[in-house]
């Protein structure tokens, strides 16, 4: 029994029905939680070894703790390996990656072949840039023809998804006048749907060449030249103050990289 | 305005007063720029590209083979073999991205309240970012090497742990931009009711900004999977391990199979996380999130 | 080099044949929603007509069926002798060469000149090649330009799209239309998104050119005072059916307030000066 104040009216029966309890929240929540349970006894996780073996990896962090600059030196050439293969990938692999997003966008393409091209390009991109590396140096033999082609794969599976997700979100209008123009598939793709996602794609290829830079580690250990080559070499020798040199060095040009690129970028869009 | 002739089809003469047009020069060169660019550095790279000339050819035998093996009928030996050992690392692969992706989350989300300008304090938002980038620049891998692998040996554990703290750096400051994209209506609703800061946070900021955070967690997901590759060639274990191996031994059956469970497991784990994403950021009310610029969410 | 034709202004003969012909035309949507509720209709070339009638009752749908953006669902329409039902893809983009078309939203690429939104009208007789080098070759701006004067606004035509004000823009897209040298001009509520003297000005433009070519034109309108001063002819349309088709004299308010089944509203009208004939050769200053 409600107690209403003077003057107002009682409330009415019909109430708007409360809106059920968020169950999909919930269960979300518990699968989550088991899922998590089932993985960390799988993977056996403990924090023991922080106690009982730091010691042991002390020996390892203290050789990094001491890098040797002077073989950042050494190796300039590699240096300059990683950014030819980062650069030649890159505008290779972006290139083709228009193609394919033109292809692979509702917009662009015929309903048969954009569901076909985005089959294709799932399927591209699940594969780990190590495997490409270690296909294409099977192929092509190890070193940076090998980096090259795998980056080329990589680029085009992270650029064509990004240009084909802005061709989805292009403004239809200027389409439509193309269409009602007269003009062909292809017409009005070049004349009314590039122009619109130039900005966008341009960005994208920025950041894909700092991908590719950054990816130039895992690129190298699997055989595809470069500065990575340089880390896997000198991983088997154990030079880990070699390596963490390198590293250093690495992180800091990615990281100035990651600042320059994000400046461009923003004025881009 | 003259008076035109009546419409003619075909060909008309260029009325005077034409203007001007801007010059070609600076398009023209940025690309011609771009080309010299492009062919300096194969010129430099000095790569066999001869190489490529048989690469096609051989690319297909070896596609051909490893059709072969996928198709083969996999209740017999060595197939059998085959797929029990890349479904298994694959499982592994799977369960260190998980545990990284949950170290990763757990690790981040009280950092990126650290970074978010719209909580926290200029000077505590600024070294926190700056923390997070750099953690953003090391790769994984020299984590993994340098402090996981010599304190927690090889396997999972490590590369999970790799992967953890690696993901920290990005998940906080995407995170962070979440945060401070919460609408500070919502915000100011709650604290006029006069709650501590922390409550605040929790009622106010956290239910808005979840959404968005629970689907970078599983972009992450995605991610780790395939960045846990390189940390099982290494020895973290997962499909990484194997693929090297496999490779090596130049078995290209098994190298099929291999890439082909690789596939299908990533592949239904993306449409899974892509299909929850949705539904997650649409919300109860179905309603899309406006369009965003998706690369400057990956970071 | 195509011959050149006689101005249709001045053949008389010409004049009565009929450019648009619907026969019994219906249109259902996907949905299940009726477009066009057995529609028939002509359209005698070098008219000027304007359709009217509130969102939905089907004026955007006649419209659109004539370029074939809107497909027919039954029934029979012939633009220029060239039947639109059921015609194949190719057959489509050569009837749209023939009949421009402008929109509301103008619909121009913003981030390109206004130049290259002009030779978009000229993508009929370009080849594919040739469009992806952006070589349109010397005779198609020629036509461009042509266009761009007729319209008043040459002097911008190296400018950006996006720098221009709204009454600008459309009249880029009338341009578009000009260097298609098209026979039939469709607009689908070309100034529903310009304030009420830059709509008086655009129509003018579109109605001044209109008369200087002979072009048969289609114009979709909510606003009653734009259509009366503007029309040659005029058609009501309500729930997909055609409740009332004659001058503009003869649409009163009575008339408009049975189209639309209800009173008239302050909405309806674009208020400002109405002018009978157009300022010619003056457009106003912004526009």
């Amino acid at each position: 029994m409600t107690t209403t104040a003077p003057g107002l009216k009682a409330p009415s029966g019909s109430r708007p029905p409360k809106p059920g309890p968020r169950w999909a929240v919930w269960i979300g929540i518990a699968v989550a939680a088991l899922i998590s349970v089932y993985c960390l006894v799988a993977i056996e996780f403990t924090l023991e070894p922080l106690v009982t073996n730091l010691t042991n990896g002390q020996v390892v962090i203290e050789q990094f703790l001491n890098p040797n600059w002077e073989f950042v030196w050494r190796v300039r050439d590699q240096w300059l390996v990683t950014l030819e293969i980062a650069i030649i990938a890159s505008l290779v692999g972006c290139a083709i990656a228009l193609l394919l997003a033109l292809m692979a966008s509702k917009v662009t393409a015929p309903t048969a072949l954009y569901r076909v091209m985005k089959i294709v390009l799932a399927i591209q991109r699940s594969l780990p840039d190590l495997a490409w590396v270690l296909m294409f140096a099977a192929i092509v033999g190890t070193g940076p023809l090998a980096g090259i082609l795998a980056l080329i794969m990589f680029n085009i599976g992270v650029a064509a998804k990004l240009t084909a997700e802005s061709i989805d979100a292009v403004d239809p209008g200027p389409v439509e006048a193309a269409q009602a123009v007269g003009a062909t598939g292809m017409q009005r793709a070049r004349v009314a749907v590039v122009p619109q996602v130039m900005p966008s794609f341009v960005s994208y290829s920025f950041y894909v060449f700092e991908l590719n830079i950054r990816a130039s580690l895992v690129i190298g250990i699997g055989g595809g030249g470069g500065i990575g080559e340089v880390i896997r070499v000198q991983l088997a020798s154990f030079n880990f103050e070699n390596i963490s040199a390198i590293v250093v060095a690495l992180v800091v040009v990615v990281f100035i990289l990651d600042q320059l690129s994000r400046t461009i970028r923003r004025r881009l869009i | 305005m003259s008076g035109h002739a009546a419409l003619a089809r075909g060909p008309v003469t260029r009325p005077a007063g034409v203007p001007k047009a801007p010059s070609k020069l600076p398009k023209t060169l940025g690309m011609l720029t771009t080309l010299a660019v492009l062919l300096l550095c194969i010129w430099a790279v000095d790569a066999p590209w001869s190489r490529l000339l048989d690469a096609p050819s051989a690319f297909a035998d070896y596609l051909r083979l490893m059709s072969e093996g996928v198709f083969a009928n996999p209740t017999l030996e060595p197939q059998r073999d085959y797929w029990v050992t890349a479904g298994e690392a694959m499982l592994e692969s799977l369960q260190m991205a998980w545990v990284g992706t949950m170290i990763g989350a757990v690790l981040s989300f009280p950092v990126a309240f650290l970074a978010a300008r719209t909580i926290s304090p200029a000077p505590v938002v600024a070294v926190t970012r700056m923390l997070l980038n750099v953690i953003r620049a090391i790769p994984e891998l020299i984590i993994a090497i340098a402090i996981m692998m010599p304190i927690f040996g090889f396997g999972p554990l490590a590369g999970a742990l790799a992967l953890g703290v690696g993901s920290v750096g990005t998940l906080g400051k995407l995170s962070s931009e979440a945060i401070e994209a919460v609408e500070p209506r919502s915000v100011e609703a709650v604290s006029s009711t006069g709650g501590s800061k922390l409550q605040v946070i929790w009622w106010g900021v956290v239910p808005q900004a979840m959404p968005e955070i629970l689907a970078f967690w599983l972009y992450r997901f995605e991610i780790n999977i395939r960045a846990g590759a390189i940390l099982g060639a290494l020895g973290a274990g997962g499909i990484g391990s194997i693929l090297s191996q496999v490779f090596r031994l130049r078995n290209w059956e098994q190298v099929g199979v291999t890439l082909a469970v690789i596939i299908i497991v990533t592949v239904i784990v993306d449409q899974i996380s892509a299909r929850v994403r949705h539904r997650i950021i649409a919300g109860p009310k179905g309603a899309a999130s406006e369009h965003r610029d998706p690369v400057a969410e990956m970071g | 080099m195509p011959p050149v034709r006689s101005p249709r202004t001045s053949a008389r003969s010409d004049r009565r044949r009929s450019m648009i012909t619907f026969r019994d035309v219906h249109v259902t949507y996907p949905t299940g929603t009726k477009g066009l509720d057995g529609v028939s209709l002509e359209i005698p070339d070098g008219e000027f007509v304007v359709v009217v009638g509130l969102s939905g009752a089907g004026k955007s749908t006649l419209v659109r069926t004539i370029n074939g953006l809107v497909p027919v669902t039954a029934g029979e329409l012939e633009v220029n002798g060239r039947r639109v039902d059921g015609a194949s893809r190719r057959e489509l983009r050569r009837l749209r060469a023939e009949v421009g078309m402008i929109f509301q939203s103008f619909n121009l690429v913003t981030r390109v000149s206004v130049l290259n939104n002009v030779l978009m009208g000229r993508l009929p007789h370009t080849s594919t090649l040739a469009t992806l080098v952006g070589a349109y070759g010397g005779a198609n701006k020629d036509i461009a330009f042509d266009a761009l004067d007729r319209v008043g606004i040459m002097e911008k035509a190296y400018t950006r799209a996006s720098q221009l004000s709204g009454g600008q823009q459309q009249r880029v897209a009338i341009a578009r239309v000009l260097a298609q040298q098209a026979g039939v001009v469709l607009a689908d509520e070309p100034v529903a998104s310009l304030d009420p003297p830059t709509a008086n000005a655009v129509m003018s433009d579109l109605r001044r050119v209109q008369r200087e070519l002979g072009i048969t034109t289609v114009v979709n309108l909510h606003f009653l005072d734009l259509a009366r001063s503007f029309a040659d002819r005029i058609i009501g349309m309500r729930e997909g059916k055609v409740v009332f088709d004659g001058t503009a004299e003869q649409a009163d308010d009575r008339v408009f307030e049975e189209i639309y089944g209800r009173s008239l509203r302050a909405g309806d009208v674009a208020a400002a000066a109405v002018s009978i004939e157009g300022q010619q050769g003056e457009p106003a200053a912004e526009a």
